[in-house]
């Protein structure tokens, strides 16, 4: 990697791999070496931002292209779960195995009674939906953008700094089980709240040791106006940098995220406030960039 | 994961099953909550009917059901019900192909004719499109890319990552990055930027 020092510096980045770079697919030692070529290029930047904003514009027309014709979800939901009590009826009484392919003899009945049940369903509910929606809204607004200590007290696995700086590329996004997922939210009493708009954030960082353990995550807003998600999401990108590049040392990375996480932005930042993810682009206005 | 949970796990798998049913329905149901837009734009996006698009939906989620139920991998569901999604509108549309053959033809060719009328002439970077007129334009365009290179826009458009796009397509990661470089490349010409 260390031959491509020179070259950096005064080549421009491809597009295919500024694409590979926003999606985090690129090396470490790879990913440092185009962050500061962007950080001083002004050219990428701005061909990698006219990228991220044609897939949000063609994300945006795509939705409003298809939507108008998706019929609410209510009356489809009925049918789904009709249809899985049916099949979870089936299982516990043993005949499991032989309804593999759903070929029972009764689905059509079952079909015909989930659409009814569809049906009245749907009326009901979208009488009510609105109200619902701006329940669970008011909810999120709540959210204070630090976990609560005692449930989220943040742990660690016992890791050096070269375990955490060779971690591959998986490992470091940490997806969270949607099981365990849901017990984070039973444990934070959200109920009915909409599956988008928060993240099951891990309070440390994978990339930094952190483990995944219900008392290491908290369901983190996208919503919160200054510190939410996103923002948490470049401090670890930021820290774990720092600890593979030596300035921090991970246990201290650690303490400090885990401590009060916007104390330790405003730190490692030098900054009062979230930075417009300066040398990268300003991710918070693409809504297609994955959450995790 | 309790101790008693794994223990279950690894010794008692079917009896687990037979045990927590409720909880897989409800997994699968929240699961329905956030994924269903998604999957039912991207079911759509091969040309099958809404009624279609809608059944190509429930079936993926029954097969998440019975994914889960089964107690197969729970890494990266999401990538896997859109694989699934994505072959099952394949499907769909094969054997809706075979009934309507010959029509469609006709509907494609016009379908061919009205995305290079919408892209000619080529736009004029200081002429204002309205945003009616930019969306239009933009779809015309993906419509008239190749099948995969389509796929995967549509796919980023909902928010999946490379390497799970790669997954669906069931192309490499460098593969998907060359399709989108491509694609995006022809949507910024096209848009005049």
């Amino acid at each position: 990697m260390l031959r491509h020092d020179a070259q950096v510096s005064d080549t421009h980045v491809s597009d295919q791999e500024l694409l590979l770079a926003a999606d985090g697919e690129l090396s470490t030692s790879r990913r440092a070496l185009v962050q500061a070529h962007l950080a001083a290029c002004w050219n990428c930047r701005a061909r990698m931002a006219e990228m991220e904003a044609t897939i949000a514009d063609f994300a945006r027309a795509h939705r409003e292209n298809l939507d108008p014709q998706m019929p609410p979800i209510d009356g489809a939901r009925a049918l789904l779960r009709a249809q899985l009590s049916q099949l979870s009826a089936q299982s516990t009484s043993g005949l499991w195995q032989r309804v593999s392919h759903l070929a029972t003899p009764d689905r059509a009945s079952v079909l015909a009674f989930a659409m009814l049940l569809a049906v009245i369903a749907g009326g009901l509910l979208i009488r009510n939906s609105v109200r619902g929606e701006k329940r669970t809204t008011a909810a999120f607004s709540q959210m204070s953008p630090v976990p609560n200590r005692s449930l989220t007290p943040g742990v660690a696995r016992i890791v050096s700094a070269n375990d955490v700086c060779s971690m591959a590329h998986e490992e470091v996004v940490g997806e969270v089980s949607p099981l365990l997922r849901e017990k984070v939210l039973r444990e934070y009493g959200i109920v009915n709240a909409h599956p988008g708009e928060y993240e099951i954030d891990y309070l440390i960082a994978p990339g930094l040791g952190g483990e995944e353990d219900i008392r290491n995550l908290w369901p983190e807003s996208y919503q919160s106006p200054t510190w939410n998600a996103r923002v948490k999401d470049a401090l670890e990108e930021h820290l774990h940098e720092m600890v593979c590049a030596g300035q921090v040392d991970l246990s201290t990375a650690q303490r400090d995220i885990a401590t009060d996480w916007i104390a330790a932005y405003k730190k490692y930042f030098h900054s009062d406030r979230p930075l417009p993810l300066s040398s990268r682009v300003e991710i918070e206005k693409v809504p297609w960039l994955p959450e995790s | 994961m309790t101790q008693a949970d794994s223990i279950r796990r690894l010794f008692l798998p079917s009896i687990a099953d037979l045990v927590k049913p409720s909880e897989i329905e409800r997994q699968v149901l929240e699961l329905f909550e956030q994924w269903r837009s998604p999957l039912l734009r991207y079911a759509l996006s091969f040309g099958i009917p809404i009624h279609d698009a809608e059944e190509v939906v429930q079936e993926s989620f029954l097969a998440l059901f019975r994914h889960l139920q089964l107690r197969r991998s729970e890494k990266n569901l999401r990538a896997w019900i859109f694989r699934v999604t994505h072959n099952l509108a394949l499907k769909q549309r094969y054997a809706n192909q075979r009934y309507i053959d010959r029509s469609s033809a006709d509907e494609a060719d016009s379908k061919a004719s009205f995305a290079e009328e919408t892209l000619d002439p080529a736009p004029n970077p200081e002429e204002h499109l309205s945003a009616a007129q930019r969306r239009r334009r933009l779809l015309a365009v993906v419509e008239a890319l190749p099948e995969t290179d389509q796929e995967c826009l549509r796919l980023r458009a909902e928010g999946l990552r490379y390497r799970e796009i790669a997954d669906v397509v069931g192309i490499s990661l460098g593969s998907v990055s060359i399709s989108l470089t491509r694609s995006l490349a022809r949507l910024v010409r096209a848009d005049g930027r």
